[in-house]
């Protein structure tokens, strides 16, 4: 048995640590002494650094460290996943950079060709994070009014026709939202393999579209009990439905060498959120299943970090602290392998980590954390289970 | 006006080159050490670099739909060719206008401003309008917040971006054609106008047409040629060739009358494209850029 373990490049600038939420790391703080990518020089001049610079670091620090890839993060205010992947390909050998994007970004031909390329330009380490939730204003930002289940069928059907195009031979189809006649890819472009596709949404027309196309079903972390039935959920449903699905996670941790000083860590950060960042993420609209889930923690109203402790090593506040999930995993190295294999024997078969500061944190965690999984008293289930 | 010189990739062109699936296997008696590592990509990022030595301002990447996509090479060898403008050539049907704007945020953004757009016309009777629908998205999102537009084939509401994505420039456009149709597109929309080669008198007389369209636009759009070229020691060993063609004196004359008759940018190819962008580079540009000294002293 392996897992896939992931690691994720921050696209939205990156903090020099996890106790305060000044974006550091990039240009999304204003320049000035102690800034990177860009710095100043001795002189006080812009050093030339751009973001894409730090962003090789990490990739390039989660590849020496043990991780198969990374999560390129796709939002309104990022920098985006399709330039930065073909920028890195020839400075990484076997880090595989997992797209995020949505179906209505591209024509799903155009996305083919695409794709075989940049398969062609990384000996294959292309994948997909496929974004079809969301919704509300922020889908019309991108240019994109179609409603939620609607946008379902659409990614079914974007992906019917990649695929479709794929095969080599000239390909016809008649949808709702696509029509292509006598489309295929090239000889030289449909000799790379269909990217491994990651899929995300809850509901049930999400399920339906992943059945038919997904290898992968990701989550955000939620509870033990509830992503334990979340998962057995998917499992079931997409096999009635004909479809194989494995389930990932996508979580944070911050993983020190004892549970207090990782707890301390935690605490510091969350005593310095400002107001401005509570009221940033308080109540942000969408009609996303998965966001409404991580929503009802509601972090934004906590008076003391420890009210957020939502079970044994983990913290409910994540997303005070930095964009994102609000769930992750706090404790010692051991403890959080222990989580890992805990969810691993709850159906998790491959992890997007990740952990603030990114570069550090891919060799802390490569190093302190990964070598040591599957050896828990909570991994000894699944060893049985091998045997 | 300084004359801008480019050379152009084409990701079909020396299709064995660096190419893993092609490479003999029985029958090839050396012992072959080749890596799966080593891929086609290094040949176009060979080609970009030779570009960048040997001093053109440039490089297009060709679109070419049965080879590797434009967008992905011209991304993919940008970090190692510091300094060229990269421009990828692709059609206005790739997708939305506000994510190719969004891609070419952050490519400008990694690259110091170095992208170029260059739209390639497409066939279908619908091309002209949407191009012109694509670009004005592209443009109304990156210099607006909020940007709303309803039109034939985009639609946006609430867009723009933020900081600090908003500060990146948007990449100058390149638009091609010989028609009235294509020269009113660019007085409208283009940052160059390129031309296929054409005779002298054809190519003056284009040129004051876009320079009236663009004036009655009230733009400026700078024209430009996109040429082969044969330029070898001699005329002699040149005979026979289309595009500029003949001795490096001779065709660094060729793109100075060009130059005379109003292109200031000349986008340059011949194969194969490593050997020729070394040769032109160090034999024609020297020349070119010499001449130009002289015109302006």
């Amino acid at each position: 048995m392996s897992i896939d373990f992931y690691w994720r490049l921050p696209t939205h600038g990156c903090h020099a640590t996890i106790r305060r939420g000044s974006y550091d790391r990039g240009d999304w703080s204003p320049l000035q002494a102690g800034n990177q990518t860009p710095g100043l020089t001795a002189s006080g001049e812009d050093d030339g650094y751009r973001y894409i610079d730090h962003l090789a670091e990490i990739a390039k620090a989660a590849e020496l460290s043990g991780f198969i890839g990374g999560l390129i993060p796709s939002f309104p205010n990022t920098d985006d996943p399709w330039t930065i992947s073909p920028l890195l390909a020839r400075e990484t050998e076997t880090f595989r950079f997992m797209i995020a994007f949505q179906p209505g970004f591209l024509d799903p031909v155009h996305a083919a060709r695409l794709s075989a390329s940049l398969q062609r330009a990384t000996g294959g380490r292309t994948v997909f994070n496929i974004i079809t939730g969301g919704g509300g204003p922020s889908q019309l930002w991108w240019g994109d009014s179609f409603a939620h289940d609607d946008r379902y069928g659409r990614t079914t059907e974007f992906l019917d026709i990649f695929r479709g195009v794929w095969g080599g031979q000239p390909f016809d189809y008649d949808g709702r939202f696509y029509q292509v006649k006598g489309d295929k890819l090239s000889p030289l472009l449909a000799r790379e393999d269909v990217p491994e596709i990651w899929f995300s949404g809850s509901s049930d027309a999400a399920l339906q579209s992943a059945a038919k196309h997904a290898d992968y079903y990701l989550s955000w972390l939620e509870p033990y009990e509830q992503i334990t039935d979340k998962f057995a959920r998917v499992k079931e449903r997409t096999a009635q439905l004909g479809g194989e699905q494995k389930c990932a996670i996508r979580v944070d941790l911050v993983a020190r060498p004892t549970e207090e000083e990782a707890w301390h860590d935690i605490r510091t950060g969350f005593e310095n959120v400002s107001d401005a960042t509570r009221a940033q993420w308080r109540g942000q609209p969408t009609d996303s299943v998965g966001a409404s889930r991580q929503a009802a923690l509601r972090p934004t109203e906590a008076k003391r970090w420890d009210e957020l402790v939502v079970g044994k090593n983990l913290w409910g506040g994540f997303n005070l602290l930095r964009g994102g999930p609000a769930l992750g995993i706090v404790g010692s190295y051991e403890q959080c392998a222990e989580q890992l294999d805990e969810l691993i024997r709850r159906g998790a078969d491959a992890f997007i980590l990740a952990g603030t500061p990114h570069l550090e944190e891919a060799y802390r965690i490569g190093e302190e954390v990964l070598p040591l999984l599957g050896r828990t008293a909570a991994a000894q289930p699944l060893l049985e289970a091998a045997e | 006006m300084t004359i801008k010189l480019y050379w152009r990739l084409d990701p079909a062109a020396e299709p064995q080159r660096g190419e893993p699936s092609l490479r003999p296997t029985a029958g090839f008696l050396p012992r072959d050490v080749r890596t799966a590592g080593l891929t086609r990509y290094d040949y176009y990022a060979q080609v970009a670099r030779a570009a960048a030595i040997t001093g053109f301002d440039g490089l297009f990447v060709a679109y070419r739909p049965e080879s590797d996509d434009s967008q992905i090479v011209a991304a993919a060898v940008a970090r190692s060719a510091p300094r060229l403008l990269l421009v990828p050539e692709f059609p206005s049907t790739v997708g939305s206008a506000v994510y190719a704007a969004k891609e070419a945020v952050s490519f400008q953004r990694a690259t110091h401003n170095r992208l170029g757009w260059a739209i390639a016309p497409g066939a279908d009777p619908d091309d002209s309008a949407r191009t012109a629908e694509f670009l004005h998205v592209a443009r109304g999102v990156y210099g607006q917040k909020p940007f709303d537009h309803q039109g034939r084939f985009f639609e946006v509401k609430g867009g723009g971006f933020s900081e600090p994505l908003s500060r990146a420039t948007f990449p100058p456009v390149f638009l091609q054609g010989a028609d009235e149709e294509a020269l009113q597109l660019s007085a409208n929309a283009a940052d160059i106008h390129l031309f296929d080669n054409a005779s002298l008198d054809d190519l003056r007389g284009r040129v004051e047409t876009l320079e009236r369209l663009a004036l009655a636009a009230g733009r400026d759009v700078a024209a430009g040629v996109l040429v082969t070229i044969t330029a070898r020691e001699t005329d002699a060993e040149a005979t026979g060739r289309t595009g500029i063609a003949g001795s490096y004196d001779s065709v660094a004359g060729q793109i100075a009358t060009l130059h005379a008759a109003g292109i200031t940018h000349f986008v340059l190819s011949a194969s194969p494209s490593l050997e020729e962008a070394y040769r032109i580079g160090q034999f024609v540009l020297p020349r070119v850029r010499a001449g130009q000294l002289r015109t302006a002293a």
